[in-house]
């Protein structure tokens, strides 16, 4: 029985996020808000790193010279936050070995 | 293009089924390979869909390192799913 | 494990680790980067961690080497943006001004050369190092957990 709803209301919740995928602005608002599936929006941004990011930074691929030049400091972020999260394990197993070796 | 579509489609077949084996098994070790296999099959749909960065980060940690460290934590508990 | 997963591991784990730096060498002209090749790099110690005896691990890698490889690859890192910081934090200084990788490109499709790009190669060879330390020693860090305590409860 519960299995049941389960799958009942899986389906249903698919379901409606297929349809609202699909028909954007169904549910209210203007169509113009709503952004159909695998047509994402136009924006200057992109035409922009197309156009000068091989002459500004000197990399064929544009997606590290948005992830290491333009966008640098989020890359420095994301380092320390993997270094924070090693930080973490070593100290937490470190510890949890040593409650283990008190017994 | 119809080449495409099929692949894409036997891949996300491939990987509700995957998923599913893994919750399903009651050994432990299989559900662990049962996940590198989802990961596996989820880096060649992102490749599929042409993001081969994405790709290869999903292919050296989910395939790889994670099922690593399950691995480890199943040597050090028990194999056996247990019920309760 | 068994001998024949140990022959292939030890058979592997030099293309693994080719391999992944590749990635980490050329992330400014094919797909990939630091971080993707440092995954890569990590995958391959792994596969030697698993598949070899404990205290064989113990006496081959060492922890300290890779915590040491992964703060060296962050103060790299930093070192690498703050270098820049005549104009701005994070600026590209060496890109097209003939030094080290200082050369330039046209726009276009081209195959590329690995002389270019500026201090775009160096942030991604410190990112690498980062994260094979990183996730290696994680990686060490549970093996030693587990067979640790293995150990004393035995």
């Amino acid at each position: 029985m519960r299995n049941a709803l389960l799958v009942i209301s899986l389906i249903a919740i698919f379901a409606f996020f297929l349809y609202v995928a699909v028909n954007p602005g169904d549910l209210g608002g203007n169509t113009g808000d709503h952004l159909i599936f695998g047509e994402p929006r136009y924006s200057d941004m992109d035409d922009y790193f197309i156009h000068n990011g091989q002459n500004q930074t000197g990399a064929n691929n544009i997606v590290t010279s948005i992830v290491f030049d333009y966008r640098g400091f989020d890359t420095l972020g994301e380092a320390s936050v993997l270094f924070t999260a090693v930080l973490g394990v070593g100290v937490a197993l470190r510890l949890l070995r040593r409650d283990k070796n008190d017994e | 293009m119809i080449f495409e579509n099929l692949t894409q489609v036997l891949l996300l077949i491939g990987l509700i089924i995957s998923a599913y084996l893994a919750i399903k098994f009651k050994d432990l070790l299989a559900c662990a390979i049962a996940l590198g296999i989802f990961s596996f099959l989820l880096s060649l749909e992102f490749y599929v869909l042409q993001a081969p960065d994405v790709a290869i980060a999903e292919a050296g940690i989910g395939a790889g390192l994670t099922t690593a460290i399950f691995i480890f934590a199943i040597r050090g508990t028990s194999r056996w799913e247990v019920e309760g | 494990m068994s001998k024949i997963v140990r022959t292939q591991a030890s058979f592997l784990y030099t293309f693994v680790l080719i391999f992944g730096f590749y990635i980490v060498a050329h992330g400014h002209l094919t797909p990939g980067g630091g971080f993707q090749g440092g995954a890569v790099i990590a995958t391959g110690i792994a596969l030697v961690v698993v598949a070899y005896k404990f205290d064989e691990i113990k006496r081959r890698i060492k922890k300290t080497s890779l915590t040491a490889a992964e703060g060296i690859g962050l103060l790299s890192f930093i070192i690498a943006g703050i270098s820049g910081i005549g104009v701005s934090f994070f600026y590209n200084w060496l890109a097209n001004s003939g030094l080290l990788f200082g050369e330039s490109v046209t726009y276009g499709i081209n195959p590329g050369y690995l002389n270019t790009a500026g201090t775009l190669p160096i942030m991604n060879l410190a990112v690498g190092i980062e994260v094979l330390g990183g996730l290696g020693v994680i990686v060490l860090y549970m093996l030693h957990f587990v067979k640790g305590g293995e150990r004393n409860a035995a």
